[in-house]
């Protein structure tokens, strides 16, 4: 069966193995079907020898967290993580994976009104104790959320789809920051409701595209896109190549972590007294082994708490994977549990991580964890009101 | 279901033993367990065991003893001699499950662990208490410590520590009958004969290691790195010879080619210069003053022996870039073609530049791309002949171009395998290093411990001198994938 995959590609793996150790589905298998290498032998098999695509061929293929640790360990440089999203989206057309459901409710992503009004809902039957604790749902749901608020127009600060409905006060936090560092934001709402990240691992290429190509609309030309959250960031960074039009690869030039854009303009935030915290970095695997601008995020945590620690486990992945924690939840769990343990050893006071997906998960594991750009503005807002959040004013309202 | 009862009945015994999950006799799980690490191909596995326990190795192995099933071990799959390559459809045991530190104990200097801890893992969990496992092989991020017991592995820092032989106490053993044996013991001279000796680097063909004592390394006080640059790759090595001749051992000496350090560069940029023809990767451990003046007796050597550069790493950072980039140099030659066969013989130290040209002559004879990338302080020669395979004809020509490469290095008075094992790759090289008598006895052994020829057969030893026989086991039965 034609997979689509580039010969090229393919024939850059030559199976060494050093991957192994920075696959997490390897890591707490110990078997070859769940490895990079793996992965790529089965890829060979079907689309060079004509393997069948058997339930385990395809089990291999949708277990997939989509970290891409292996990338970085990689020294042939195998672009893994386009062989296995364009075996996913041909698994997809096919009909061998993502059954209808599934479809339909990434589709759900891209609706924000729909989003929040299924997120009231959810709040209000979890706080009626209705929704069981294994679907790894966020503690407490937002029952409301203030909305976003314009203060000018120097960048963007992408929102999302689910992040918004579930973690707005992240956004808001990123937009204090971004405002003490002298910067007027627009939050994008519901004008770009979704950047198709989700959407992309799951195989729903086409999908994605058409996200693309209307945020790349929606959006005024030649305002820096600051992204909060690491998987976003990652996808919309590919718009180039997913769209291979000029239009997406000035988009995707325009993208940036909001720790990235950040770090050279630190001076600009007032100097305060560090929170009193021993912060362990959780880096998220689409900020570090995709973006590669993890480092951004110790540069611009560190003025702002006591002590950052590192974890002792290379940037293993945690296990959320965007959707990957709720259809795989044993294996998303185990791999977690590994997490968790590398937290335990780092003795920290809180974790943080900069994506909403991995923040979830964690904390679904019983681990309190925050987005760095929160601890930053709890630190500044405590030298402005002690006690007390900060005000903002307000200029007008956006949609959402 | 495979659609013979018999293959069946075996999968359901073996499951009913571990745990249905832990056993998978699918086309997926079988077609990657077929290879390793190497070029071999023809592998075939039977059903695929994944133990987490000595008692369940214990039941794999009485099943097969009962119904004559043979049996493979198989680690991270990293082997480059294809070692862990199954043939003739066996059981074959992976240990990746098997990987728990269980004890480290600082004031004997010992930890015990399961086989498939990863050899880069036991170092990492060692470091907070002062220590590390000294061997270091290239693969040490993935390959376990089972394997590195399989086949005596060495590495880098091989040199001054010893490989794997060296740093292994006592193992717990499962025979090929089922029986639990514990070879060596923790004393500094066991008593009786060192049968732990002969099980180190038997390959899988003496049994499978469930428990493994190792000797913990304390992490050096100071440790200095350089880089030397030489126009001539002949110069690299008699730096190397002559360094040691000097009386002073370091803890590591890595050459590398040109062709290499280009392709390694491209992938870690760790500032590795790209125009000298050789790079010498040195490095000394030990107390402050005395690494300060082993570095300067290898820099003045080197400058002695026409070192265009030398360069000190200055921070551990850097150190850590430059060995990142030595120890993935094989892998990143895929920048360049496809497919790599990766040699590894040994040498007398005074005749590596000799070999050594000898080697880049027979690769031009035969129209092939070669690097060479070696631990030069051991003479440990790895060159590695890149082609893609999809060239018509190309293959029976590496093949031809390692045979010459194995004869000059036997010539040279050296032998067939430093660290990656004879496996497939080297059985019939060898009578070139053994005399018929020697070979009988070394089968005798092997049979000592599997009198019926079950555990990796196939391997090692050549045809006339194996129990088993190879060319039944190369048959591929039907109903395999490609």
């Amino acid at each position: 069966m034609d997979l689509g995959l580039a010969s090229d590609d393919l024939d850059k793996c030559v199976q060494c193995g050093l991957c192994l150790s920075s696959c997490p589905t390897y890591r707490v298998t110990g078997d070859e079907t769940m490895s990079p290498r793996g992965r790529i032998a089965l890829m060979r098999h079907v689309q060079h020898r004509g393997a069948p695509l058997t339930a385990e061929v395809v089990d291999a293929f949708e277990t997939c967290i989509q970290c891409r640790g292996c990338e970085p360990a990689c020294p042939s440089s195998v672009p893994y993580g386009h062989l296995i999203e364009q075996t996913r989206s041909v698994l997809v057309a096919s009909g061998a994976s993502t059954p209808w459901w599934q479809r339909l409710a990434f589709r759900q992503l891209a609706r924000p009104r729909l989003l929040r009004a299924g997120t009231t809902v959810l709040a209000l039957a979890q706080r009626a104790h209705l929704v069981p604790q294994r679907l790894g749902l966020p503690a407490r749901l937002p029952l409301r959320r203030d909305p976003h608020v314009v203060s000018g127009r120097d960048v963007y600060l992408f929102t999302g789809c689910v992040m918004d409905a579930w973690q707005r006060d992240v956004h808001h936090a990123a937009a204090r920051v971004l405002e003490a560092a002298g910067c007027g934001v627009t939050p994008t709402g519901d004008a770009a409701p979704c950047c198709g990240a989700l959407q992309a691992h799951a195989g729903l290429l086409d999908e994605t595209r058409r996200l693309a190509r209307r945020m790349i609309e929606q959006l005024e030309p030649d305002v820096p896109i600051v992204v909060d959250s690491a998987g976003c960031g990652a996808a919309m960074k590919d718009y180039g190549r997913l769209l291979d039009t000029d239009e997406g690869r000035a988009f995707a030039e325009r993208v940036v972590d909001v720790h990235e854009f950040l770090a050279p303009i630190l001076d600009r935030l007032p100097t305060v007294d560090p929170l009193d915290l021993r912060v362990a970095v959780q880096d998220p695997c689409h900020l570090r082994h995709v973006q590669r601008v993890h480092g951004a995020t110790r540069t611009v945590l560190a003025p702002f708490v006591r002590e950052l620690v590192e974890l002792d486990d290379d940037g293993l992945c945690c296990g959320a994977g965007g959707a990957y924690s709720v259809l795989h939840p044993a294996l998303a769990g185990t791999v977690r549990s590994r997490k968790l343990a590398a937290i335990t050893r780092a003795s920290a006071d809180v974790v943080a991580s900069a994506n909403p997906g991995c923040t979830m998960h964690l904390a679904a594991g019983g681990c309190a964890t925050l987005h760095p750009i929160e601890l930053i503005d709890r630190a500044l807002s405590e030298e402005r009101a002690p006690g007390r959040p900060p005000r903002r004013s307000r200029r007008r309202s956006s949609r959402g | 279901m495979s659609g013979d009862p018999a293959v069946d009945d075996l999968v359901a015994a073996l499951g009913e033993a571990l745990a249905p999950d832990r056993v998978r006799h699918d086309g997926a799980e079988r077609a990657l367990l077929s290879r390793d690490a190497s070029v071999f191909e023809g592998g075939v596995a039977g059903p695929v065991c994944f133990p987490v326990s000595t008692s369940e190795v214990q039941a794999i192995m009485r099943i097969a003893a009962a119904g004559g099933h043979n049996v493979v071990p198989r680690g991270a799959g990293t082997g480059l001699a294809g070692g862990a390559i199954p043939l003739g459809a066996p059981i074959v045991v992976s240990t990746t499950r098997m990987n728990r530190i269980l004890d480290v104990d600082v004031d004997d200097r010992i930890a015990w662990v399961e086989p498939g801890v990863v050899n880069l893992d036991l170092s990492r969990h060692l470091g907070p208490l002062g220590f590390h496992f000294a061997p270091d092989p290239s693969s040490q991020q993935v390959c376990t410590i089972g394997g590195n017991v399989a086949n005596n592995s060495g590495g880098p820092h091989c040199l001054a520590e010893g490989v794997t032989n060296a740093h292994v106490r006592a193992i717990e053993v499962v025979l090929p009958d089922g029986e639990v044996a514990m070879l060596g013991g923790l004393d500094a001279e066991p008593l009786g004969y060192d049968l732990r000796g002969v099980f180190v680097g038997g390959e899988g063909t003496l049994g499978i290691a469930t428990r493994i004592a190792v000797t913990i390394t304390p992490n050096p006080p100071a440790v200095r790195t350089l880089l030397l640059s030489f126009a001539e790759v002949v110069d690299a090595a008699n730096t190397v010879s002559a360094v040691i001749a000097a009386g002073c051992v370091p803890a590591a000496m890595e050459v590398m080619d040109q062709r290499i350090t280009v392709a390694v560069e491209r992938y870690v940029g760790a500032g590795y210069p790209t125009d000298a023809a050789a790079v010498l990767l040195a490095e000394v451990d030990g107390l402050a003053h005395g690494v300060d003046h082993d570095a300067e007796t290898i820099a003045t050597i080197g400058r002695a022996n026409g070192a265009t550069d030398v360069r000190l790493a200055a921070n551990d950072d850097e150190r850590a870039l430059l060995w990142k980039g030595r120890k993935t140099a094989f892998g990143a030659i895929a920048q360049i073609a496809p497919d790599y066969y990766l040699h590894d013989t040994v040498v007398p130290r005074s005749k590596l530049a000799d070999v050594l040209e000898q080697v880049y002559a027979i690769a031009d004879r035969h129209e092939l791309l070669v690097m060479n990338v070696f631990h030069a302080g051991d003479g440990n020669l790895h060159p590695l002949l890149i082609f893609d395979a999809r060239e018509p004809g190309v293959l029976e020509r590496v093949h031809l171009a390692g045979a010459e490469i194995i004869t000059a290095s036997l010539d040279a008075g050296g032998v067939l395998s430093g660290e990656h094992g004879i496996g497939v790759e080297k059985q019939q090289y060898m009578d070139r290093l053994f005399t018929d008598d020697d070979l009988d006895h070394q089968d005798r052994l092997r049979r000592a411990f599997d009198p019926t020829c079950r555990a990796n057969p196939g391997k090692v030893l050549p045809v006339g001198h194996s129990c088993a026989d190879i060319q039944s086991l190369r048959a591929v039965p039907t109903g395999v994938w490609g």
